[in-house]
């Protein structure tokens, strides 16, 4: 029932029955236009079904739970603003801040130089080339999977290969999984080894600088690094502005990594001491482990003030360092 | 996928309203629940409980009689490792939807009932659809809560110390029935000093353990809705513990943490470990060396503080079948032939008829039978005290604090804060 009214629905709307006797419509048959209207609809009514159903309905309920104290059992129970004020004055939530905000602002940043390393060397012609672009942005194809991150918690434990690797240079630091501070470098190691996504986008960039340009450099006697700073770097800071934003927001939403590598199943739910409690971690716990959907629908709003805010405060610095070529498009 | 590559819209047609007709079925399956009974009579019961697969061997063993003696009956099974089967849970009693019939445990009572999940079985047995005859030591009266009978244990377990046999057989150590805690301090020491491994493996963090201490000087863990012990009192127990972890006797908290979800006594880490007695069947499973029971220690020489434990067999409030959650319940409590299939996986079984049915050949159930029956004989077993609404969130809180303690990120005083806060909130939810 509710799925064929969802259906109907966006279609009514789009095509009222009293139209106005002079459509507005550039040519076309009589009819024609209302009937392309249609099938456009129906063809995107399981997509807006979905949208209204598991996305748009909801959200819209998520925000209602944010005020109210809800168990899952009994019905919810309006309390204003005590999901927030509880949020803010509780320090294992103010431990996954900084967790999160550690995490995005040491592991984004690597990451990207990552990426951006790798696609000025696969952007030079040699031979080969295609092959080492497959390889490097293989990692990035599974990297977000289960089984990558259980593997990931094997090679860091103790007297795995990065241990032993460690103790070779005397350092005894011992395995990083099981340590409340080295765990989380861990987890930035294994989001720069994803580098993939970005380094296409950026090795698609490096492309688009025409030739010319750098000849000009050479004619003018300009070396390497200043041409990378003066040319290459403003010629692709759109792309740089785009992969900003776009992995500063998916840091922000870290959580499978940081749940399995942290322990997961079967003991503390995000790593020893709450090493790898990011904030979606502590948001999962709060809502499945310990029943409180309130507060964690709460939590997961304030996440998207604060993401919203982040993706503002970037979108108002690229005047300042996004260089935008007239005429460009 | 078709010969010569070509696949034709009348193939992707036909494959996408095949699979919207699978999609529909699956709703409908979901919608029912297996809940209802179809026309011929026949009832689908659905169970789940936690645990691993070999305990899934060998429930669907006891399923496959119990259908044979109710050919009516049909029982659908599900289950999860302990943590994800709470999650599960959760969310399905909350959508109206949870089994009619699951594993459960005494910390839960309390806090399913105030949810009005739990199924009061005292009708069914008004109705002598289940008979709570013969259980061994009480043990009919642990699922009361205020009058409702909300669950029927199906297993016993009591806190025991397990021990690695050859670790303390090197070390010298013998640990006797109403040995102190002075006696086992030395012992730790002792274990470290001439095996190179520690003692203990963390036991300051397992709540089930530090109730019994408190017990032992007429306090405990929880009263019927708080926390039965005062900061001064945890802030001494984990004091000792940090000085015990630095010193080497309990075992190095990173490793600990590390292994996981294997245990630190069968890694290797450590040369006992308090839990219950039952977990030495999973060890001997999972560590090369001979796993034992020890005698919990005491502060008197006497009181150990014990009370048996219990997984119990629970009905959802709304279930459309009460009488036959009820039938499985008793016929999973009471035939012997279940409790010769089942073994002590859940622990000892509960009612007589049970526990007589079974005999342990192998030296591991074995060791459990006669730990048992020790407790019984020393007369040490007391009352269990309440586990309010929140327990469950509270131990887990425990465990987690104290090993945050032990890994250096919190000093005892700031653990000892953060415990009594976090559970403040959890005993008022």
């Amino acid at each position: 029932m509710t799925h064929a009214s969802a259906l109907e629905d966006p279609v009514r709307a789009a095509a009222p029955r009293h139209r106005p006797a002079k459509s507005p419509r550039p040519a076309g048959p009589k009819g024609r236009g209302r009937r392309e209207n249609l099938a456009g609809y129906l063809f995107m009514s399981p997509w807006i079904a979905g949208f209204l159903l598991l996305t748009a309905g909801p959200m819209a309920a998520s925000l209602y739970f944010a005020f109210t104290d809800y168990n899952l059992f009994d019905a919810p129970r309006w309390i204003g603003l005590d999901n927030f004020s509880e949020m803010f004055g509780d320090p294992r939530w103010r431990h996954s801040v900084r967790v999160t905000l550690w995490y995005v602002v040491v592991g984004t940043p690597v990451k990207l130089l990552a990426a951006l390393g790798v696609a000025l060397l696969l952007a030079q012609k040699r031979r080969g080339q295609a092959f080492y672009r497959a390889a490097f942005y293989a990692p990035s194809l599974i990297g977000a999977s289960v089984s990558v991150a259980i593997v990931w918690k094997a090679i860091f434990s103790d007297d795995a290969i990065v241990d032993r690797t460690q103790q070779l240079f005397g350092i005894g630091a011992g395995g990083w999984t099981g340590d409340p501070e080295l765990i989380i470098y861990s987890l930035v190691a294994l989001t720069v080894w994803q580098f993939g996504a970005p380094m296409v986008i950026f090795l698609a960039g490096l492309k688009q600088v025409p030739r010319e340009l750098y000849e000009a450099a050479d004619v003018d006697g300009a070396g390497k690094a200043r041409q990378f700073w003066s040319i290459t770097l403003p010629m692709i800071s759109p792309v740089l502005f785009f992969n900003v934003l776009l992995e500063t927001i998916h840091s922000f939403q870290i959580f499978s990594s940081a749940y399995i590598v942290g322990g997961g199943a079967g003991g503390n739910a995000c790593g020893p001491a709450d090493g790898t409690m990011v904030y979606t971690c502590y948001l999962y716990v709060q809502g499945f482990e310990n029943s409180r959907m309130g507060l964690a629908s709460a939590m997961a709003w304030m996440l998207l003030v604060a993401v919203a805010l982040v993706t503002a405060v970037l979108f108002w610095s690229q005047k300042r360092w996004v260089h935008y070529e007239e005429g460009a498009r | 996928m078709q010969q010569g590559g070509n696949v034709g819209r009348r193939t992707v047609l036909k494959a996408a309203g095949g699979s919207l007709a699978v999609a529909g079925l699956g709703a409908t399956a979901t919608a029912c629940g297996g809940g209802s009974g179809s026309g011929d009579g026949t009832v689908t019961i659905r169970y789940s409980w936690w645990g691993a697969e070999d305990r899934a061997e060998r429930i669907n063993k006891t399923i496959a009689l119990f259908e044979k003696k109710y050919p009516k009956i049909k029982v659908k099974t599900d289950f999860q490792p302990y943590t994800d089967f709470w999650k599960k849970f959760n969310t399905q009693a909350s959508g109206g939807n949870p089994p009619d019939v699951f594993q459960n445990a005494i910390g839960f009572l309390r806090k399913y009932d105030a949810k009005n999940v739990l199924l009061d079985l005292s009708r069914q047995v008004e109705a002598k659809n289940l008979s709570m005859d013969g259980f061994r030591a009480g043990l009919e009266k642990f699922g009361e809560i205020d009058g409702k009978l909300l669950g029927v244990p199906v297993g016993s377990n009591s806190m025991a110390l397990v021990i690695d046999k050859p670790v303390y057989t090197r070390a010298g150590v013998k640990p006797e029935q109403g040995w102190t805690w002075d006696d086992f301090d030395e012992a730790m020491a002792k274990i470290r000093d001439r095996t190179g491994r520690a003692g203990d493996s963390g036991m300051y963090g397992v709540m089930y353990l530090y109730d019994l201490y408190l017990r032992q000087s007429g306090k405990a863990f929880f009263t019927e809705d708080g926390l039965g012990f005062t900061e001064a009192d945890l802030t001494a127990w984990w004091t000792k513990a940090e000085k015990g972890v630095e010193a080497g006797l309990f075992a190095d908290a990173k490793k600990v943490a590390q292994i996981k979800p294997k245990a630190a006594l069968s890694a290797e880490l450590a040369g006992s470990e308090f839990t219950w007695d039952n977990f030495t069947v999973r060890y001997t499973s999972e560590g090369r060396s001979e796993y034992g029971l020890a005698p919990i220690p005491t502060t008197d020489g006497k009181r150990t503080g014990q009370y048996l434990g219990s997984l119990m067999l629970s009905g959802y409030k709304r279930t459309e079948h009460p009488e036959e959650v009820a039938r499985f319940i008793d016929f999973m409590v009471h035939d012997p032939e279940v409790a010769r299939i089942m073994g002590y996986d859940r622990g000892v079984p509960t009612t007589q008829a049970q526990w007589d049915a079974y005999r342990p050949t192998d030296p591991v159930n074995r060791a459990i039978a006669a730990y048992e029956e020790s407790l019984v004989e020393s007369g040490v077993l007391e009352q269990i005290t309440p586990h309010p609404n929140g327990a469950d969130i509270c131990e887990a809180a425990f465990l987690r604090i104290a090993e945050e303690m032990a890994l250096g990120s919190r000093s005892v005083e700031e653990a000892v804060r953060q415990f009594f806060t976090e559970s403040k909130t959890a005993l008022a939810g």
